[in-house]
């Protein structure tokens, strides 16, 4: 099992007391699958999606990657689960706004040590069809654009899970349609497992398997999204 | 890996002008300690040597008794250089009149420090004395000429000893101010002082050694000589001892940029903690992308350590080379335009201001520093989530304490530093406090206002937690600015006072009475203005309280161990100038008792500083005897005289009714401009008896001096400018990086680009205004108490300044922060929105 939680909650405190935003929850997400997480704004999505990546700690329960629990580590391990085997694509895109598109994509493989950074970085923003605007800043870029190079950025360590949050939820319906082509493509095309957090049916729908998280509840769809 | 990752970030940082701030904010502080350390450094070295010639050495020591050889021999050792000089009273015999003379003998080298002006002929052409007067010459002043009908080549007799006169002495470095309590000089050899047999066991003789060398050797010398030193018999002078208005000027200046240089270096390091708060804040979601890649604390940490280390020392190497560029233009221009060639600076203040340099950027980023590298990566899911906030009590004991250091470091007085950093600590608490009130108060007053002005307010009370700390940066820069500014002004105004361009040139003395209303007209006729006419009567004091003082207190009696202590006063040991006025003499004030309204009853008013040395009091019946006759007149008023005045000043002043009746001269003062110089001739002729003294050299000395430090002031004043606008301009982009979001939120809604700017205006106007406001009132406090307790001068309010202080803040904030918020919104709206993304 790539992915794996038990009885997973996370609670704030508040002024009016405890809030549970994530439920006792199981989850076991298997190498290779495509996953996404449905549910309207605030039911807990995000959330888990930190949980499951590491960003997070959970109140009580097990979360572990590759059988690492990561409850185990501290942020310092947690950094390293992540660095060697976690992609991430967000909403609001989050490149380094002083940094090249080639130096935004190579930063994973940096951090990583890895010697051959830039050239991998290259190619891939050769997939994403970047190839002319390497050395352009983010500012420099449209909101497609800027979305492909943080799919190249995500691909470029070869990670084992691709988490994504919202990754269409800035972009209008015909760049959105591009990007989550090319995501899907590059995703089959690396084997990666993606884990995505969204709130537009049709895309979960390209996922093999879907849950819904309601009011910090999560259940798997078996039948038709809606 | 992450130097390349940090080099990266950096360069474009920079490229972008993200880091222009902060980097000016540093380039600055390095520039502006550097030049202030090395100007007034070389400055300083220059006015002291000039100022040195006032004492015609580097030091004085001053010695009733022949000093002992041991102590000559060991300043030889010490490579000083000494001179000798003798003074005492005598009377001098030519033409077969008397005259009361100050006999002065020098050794070879005298002066140490200035130079010696001599004459063919009294108001002859002068020029600088080579050496001294050969054995059996004397050089004799000119007033000395006239008294006794003298001619170059006669003979006068001194003592046992007959000397020709060869030159008129037209200027001694050490005359000092006190014009009317000395005789006319008779300068000798230093080995004719024997041969004049007026040195006697008893003889009231100031024996001094002059010093003059390099300041190390002069201060070893010192700590070797102070402790054998006698306080009553010895006396150790250097320029700053002196009472001399120079000596005070020189002080006052000195402290001064002292504390406008700290003034500045602290908005300096005000502005590297601004713009560091910002720099680091921008930085939270690249810190949170990059935990979340994956990088390590450990490395976020080099990445960001490294990133200031680069921004620092580039910003210390330029504010080096600035900072030595600016001292060496200002130098050249200064020495240009004065004529003077100042010493070499010296390498202290590069190491004060690297020092200075990395001490702000190290101290007061860490907080910031510290809880960015805290971001946690959940902020690329929650932008809500920021640093930590459990540093900041480091935050206040790292900037406070930096604060602190720099006020030690910079004026190496723990004291000073103690008050001034308290007293600004007090002054922010206020500041705080006052802020919040005045931004309470506004926006009530806001929502009777039109739409800009309401939005405004709302903004102004939705950030009033911001705001008034904005407001506290924007308040102490404008104080800062402007108390500099009113000191500065106070300085200036008080030396003009001083030294008045009609100021006294010449003195008149032995003016017969008959020949005053005839002079007066004279003066009148010609337009020239004199000071009033002071009687003088000579006379001595002879007892207090019916005791006799005692005059002469002969060797044998000083040394004895049966000397009188406490019975016997010391009296003046001279004939004194007493006189009579029925109204209190300009630029004297009563410090005890009362001044006479029309009194008959004979009564005298003392100078406080002879009350002290004397030990007089009020009601103290002092006896005089005037030519024979004695009498005895009762201390009614004791006066604070200002001796750096150029006018007739006094220790005694009788009410006419005790004193009328005496024969006196009469002495007054009076200023002609130098190229009206030739009229003095016409002038005197009908009054042969009159003596002129020409003080025109003193005062363009002191004038001189007083446009140097009056420079360095100004050079000080423009870069705590710049200090302050820096901290201003780090301040509004700040602000208008908290007001972004809204601004775009507005934008995106259909506000106009007109309205937006108009409320961002009358934000900042009104920031400005309130923080104008509060920097005045505070100005007004912190300069109260730097007049009083500082500067030594009088207490004053800065009317204007409650007008310049508001409209100047309201104008330089306002319009910053217009001008920042039209470039914001001179984007479209969907780049401002990417821009928030």
């Amino acid at each position: 099992m790539l992915i794996q939680t038990t009885q997973l909650t996370k609670n704030v405190e508040t002024s009016e007391g405890i809030l549970h935003i994530l439920h006792p929850t199981d989850l076991q997400i298997t190498a290779g699958e495509t996953v996404a997480i449905v549910g309207a704004s605030g039911s807990g999505k995000s959330t888990l999606l930190g949980l499951l990546a590491g960003l997070d700690l959970a109140s009580s329960g097990d979360v572990s990657i590759d059988n690492v629990n990561l409850g185990d580590l501290d942020e310092e391990q947690r950094a390293k689960v992540r660095a060697d085997k976690v992609g991430f694509i967000f909403q609001s895109f989050l490149l380094v706004p002083s940094l090249t598109a080639l130096e935004n994509v190579m930063l994973p493989a940096e951090l990583a040590g890895n010697k051959a950074a830039e050239q991998q970085a290259r190619e891939l923003l050769t997939k994403v069809g970047l190839q002319e605007r390497v050395q352009h800043y983010p500012n420099q870029l449209s909101g497609g654009e800027q979305q492909r190079v943080a799919i190249a950025r995500a691909f470029v360590g070869t990670p084992k899970i691709l988490f994504a949050d919202e990754p269409t939820g800035n972009l209008d319906a015909a760049t959105g349609g591009k990007i989550e082509d090319l995501l899907f493509e590059m995703n089959q095309a690396s084997g990666t497992t993606l884990v995505m957090v969204t709130h537009d049916n049709a895309l979960a729908k390209r996922c093999q398997r879907v849950f819904r998280m309601d009011g910090g509840q999560l259940t798997e769809v078996t039948g038709d999204v809606g | 890996m992450w130097a390349s990752i940090s080099w990266r970030l950096l360069k474009q940082e920079l490229r972008r002008g993200e880091l222009t701030i902060m980097a000016a904010a540093i380039v600055l502080s390095v520039t502006a300690v550097l030049s202030l350390a090395l100007f007034t450094e070389r400055l300083q070295g220059g006015l002291t040597a000039r100022s040195a010639e006032f004492l015609a050495a580097d030091r004085v020591l001053s010695s009733r008794r022949d000093v002992p050889q041991e102590w000559l021999d060991k300043a030889q050792a010490s490579e000083l250089q000494t001179a000798q000089r003798v003074v005492f009273n005598s009377m001098a015999f030519a033409n077969e009149q008397l005259a009361l003379v100050d006999v002065k003998a020098v050794s070879a080298g005298y002066p140490l420090r200035g130079e010696l002006l001599i004459a063919d002929q009294p108001y002859g052409d002068e020029r600088v004395a080579q050496g001294i007067p050969a054995a059996g010459e004397a050089w004799v002043a000119a007033a000395l000429f006239q008294e006794l009908g003298l001619q170059v080549g006669d003979t006068i007799e001194v003592g046992d000893s007959r000397f020709e006169i060869t030159r008129v002495l037209t200027y001694e470095p050490d005359v000092g101010f006190s014009v009317f309590t000395d005789s006319p000089n008779v300068l000798i050899n230093y080995s004719e002082l024997q041969g004049t047999g007026l040195i006697q066991p008893g003889s009231r003789v100031r024996y001094n050694i002059l010093y003059a060398g390099a300041s190390d050797d002069l201060a070893d010398y010192e700590a070797w000589l102070t402790p054998q030193l006698n306080e009553d018999t010895h006396n150790w002078r250097s320029v700053e001892d002196g009472d001399s208005p120079l000596a005070r000027s020189l002080q006052r200046a000195e402290r001064f940029m002292l504390l406008a240089s700290l003034l500045g270096v602290v908005l300096a390091a005000t502005a590297v903690a601004v713009a560091a708060q910002r720099y680091c804040q921008r930085n939270y979601d690249v810190v949170a992308i990059l935990k979340t890649l994956g990088a390590e604390r450990r490395k976020i940490q080099k990445i960001f350590i490294l990133h200031l280390l680069l921004l620092t020392s580039l910003s210390i190497g330029i504010g080096l080379l600035l900072g030595w560029l600016l001292q060496a233009v200002v130098i050249a221009w200064v020495g240009n335009h004065l004529g003077v060639t100042l010493p070499e600076g010296s390498l202290r203040g590069v190491g004060l201001a690297a020092g200075t340099g990395l001490l702000c950027a190290v101290m007061f980023t860490l907080y910031p520093l510290l809880r960015l590298i805290d971001v946690p990566p959940l902020r690329v899911l929650n932008r809500q989530l920021g640093g930590a906030e459990r540093w900041r009590w480091l935050h206040w004991l790292a900037s406070g304490g930096t604060i602190y250091a720099l006020l030690w470091l910079y004026s190496g007085q723990g004291l000073l530093a103690t008050a001034l950093f308290v007293g600004g600590a007090v002054a922010a608490a206020v500041l705080l406090l006052i802020s919040r009130v005045f931004i309470k108060a506004s926006r009530q007053a806001g929502m009777q206002a039109g739409s800009a002005w309401r939005l405004a307010m709302a903004g102004l009370q939705r950030r009033a937690q911001a705001n008034s700390v904005q407001m506290l940066s924007f308040s102490t820069a404008i104080m800062l600015l402007l108390l500099v500014l009113a000191l500065r002004y106070d300085l200036l105004e008080d030396w003009q006072r001083q030294l008045p361009d009609d100021a006294p040139n010449y003195f008149l003395v032995n003016v017969a009475q008959s020949d005053v209303p005839a002079l007066q007209q004279r003066f009148a006729e010609r337009d020239i203005e004199a000071n009033d006419m002071y009687p003088v009567v000579p006379g001595r004091m002879t007892a207090v309280n019916a005791v006799p003082v005692v005059d002469e207190v002969t060797k044998e009696e000083r040394e004895s161990e049966q000397a009188p202590q406490s019975e016997q006063r010391e009296g003046f040991g001279r004939e004194l100038s007493l006189t009579w006025r029925d109204t209190l003499p300009p630029n004297n004030t009563i410090s005890a008792g009362q001044w006479w309204e029309e009194d008959p009853k004979p009564q005298v008013s003392i100078e406080s500083g002879v009350a002290e040395r004397l030990r007089l009091t009020l009601g103290d019946e002092l006896t005089f005897n005037i030519g024979g006759e004695v009498f005895t007149v009762p201390v009614t008023s004791i006066r604070e005289v200002n001796w750096s005045s150029m006018q007739p000043n006094f220790f005694m002043i009788f009410n006419t009714a005790t004193l009328s009746e005496f024969p006196a001269t009469y002495i007054s003062s009076f200023n002609l401009p130098q190229e009206r110089k030739s009229e003095l001739y016409e002038l005197f002729r009908p009054f042969p008896q009159v003596s002129l003294i020409d003080l025109d050299a003193i005062i363009d000395q002191l004038r001189e001096v007083i446009a140097q430090v009056s420079l360095a002031i100004l050079f000080v004043l423009v870069l705590v400018i710049l200090a302050g606008i820096l901290v201003l301009l780090a301040q509004v982009q700040a602000s208008l990086e908290e007001r972004e979001k809204e601004l775009v939120i507005l934008r995106t809604l259909g506000a106009p680009a007109k309205l937006l700017r108009r409320s961002v205006t009358y934000e900042f106007v009104i920031l400005g205004a309130i923080s104008g406001v509060i920097a005045t009132l505070a100005m007004e406090l912190s300069l109260w108490i730097l007049q009083t307790q500082v500067f030594e001068l009088e207490a004053t309010l800065h009317w204007r300044f409650w007008l310049v202080g508001p409209l100047a803040g309201a104008l330089v904030v306002g319009s910053m922060g217009r001008l920042a918020c039209t470039r914001l919104i001179r984007r479209n709206t969907a780049q401002l929105i990417r821009r928030l993304a």
